[in-house]
């Protein structure tokens, strides 16, 4: 285990608390977990597993403008609300209606690419108006094959292969709470990202481990997901 | 649980959603009477039967209408406000404050 702890940074995940005795890495500015143990944990990604990204960069922006500024900053936009689309970079843009979007970092580049878009903006004659979502949200990732079955118990939307398929977005209720959730499924790694209230995700942690259990679920750290 | 169908969301449950009132047309805030403002703010018509009103999906914070028949409490339809709303409303400052003053 490393020396880093989360109180050494200004900015820290709000379940930094329940991350004792896990290893740390830097990432960008702050720090996230790294591993929560010395066992490797592909395999554990691959059969249920749950990660904390909250301290991985995001932001939204919303106006008839997003579009054509998202699109002079290089990025790719979904042609429908509710669907998101992976960047070449590994970052995502998912688009929650006809005229807001909501940006992923990626692990690759630690959410720079993100968080500097986020930097630069101005207010200008645009109708592009910037949505902070670094405080208001908490990111979580759930992976592995029972993903769909671990939302089953928390969620009324069916959020299984048939009905919820990758790309696609659901802002619905879980564990009673208000989520967005968004299918991130790859043939390696089926996966959710899942966002919900910053203040309640000590809560939703809890509540997502607990109903993954049943399925040898664990907490996992980003090193596994960047191998 | 009751089933409501978001425009944007789709088929939810029913605790997703939030009421925001009926759809009452606005009166003109620059030439209509206090009474007719505050009863435009204040008062419903409580009507038995179809009516449209404003529900909110909670998670996305959307705002759409609904057609619901308020003593079967069958949800008839329901579709974005832009059926309705195609212009943009525009309020003066100015006629906003003189208001203010006279009330």
């Amino acid at each position: 285990m490393n020396s880093l702890t989360a109180e050494d940074f200004k900015e820290r995940s709000p379940l930094y608390a329940k991350h004792k005795g896990a290893c740390l890495a830097p990432l960008a500015e702050t720090v996230a977990v790294e591993r929560f143990s010395e066992t490797d944990e592909h395999s554990q990604l691959a059969r249920c597993a749950l990660v904390d990204l909250t301290n991985l960069a995001r932001v939204g922006f919303r106006g008839t403008d997003s579009a054509e500024f998202l699109l002079s900053k290089g990025y790719h936009l979904p042609e429908t609300p509710n669907h998101a689309t992976l960047q070449d970079d590994g970052s995502m843009v998912a688009r929650l209606s006809q005229t807001e979007y909501l940006l992923l970092g990626s692990l690759r580049d630690a959410g720079t690419r993100v968080s500097d878009l986020e930097a630069h903006w101005q207010l200008s004659e645009q109708a592009n108006y910037l949505l902070p979502r670094q405080d208001s949200h908490a990111w979580l990732l759930l992976t592995g094959e029972h993903c769909a079955a671990v939302m089953a118990k928390l969620c009324g939307v069916d959020l299984r292969d048939g009905n919820f398929t990758q790309g696609a977005v659901a802002q619905t209720s879980a564990a009673r709470i208000n989520v967005i959730v968004i299918n991130t499924h790859t043939t390696a790694l089926p996966s959710f990202h899942i966002l919900c209230d910053r203040a309640s995700v000590s809560y939703f942690w809890d509540a997502v481990l607990d109903a993954m259990l049943e399925f040898g679920g664990k907490p996992a750290g980003i090193q596994a997901l960047l191998d | 649980m009751k089933i409501m169908n978001c425009p944007l969301n789709g088929p939810r449950n029913i605790s997703e959603f939030t009421y925001g009132g009926e759809l009452k047309a606005m009166p003109d805030s620059a030439t209509c009477s206090d009474i007719e403002w505050a009863d435009y703010v204040f008062n419903s018509d409580n009507a038995a039967g179809v009516v449209t009103e404003w529900w909110m999906h909670t998670p996305s914070s959307y705002w759409f209408l609904a057609e619901r028949h308020t003593v079967t409490d069958q949800i008839i339809r329901t579709f974005d406000p832009k059926e309705v709303f195609n212009q943009r409303v525009d309020f003066h400052a100015n006629s906003t404050a003189l208001k203010g003053v006279t009330a």
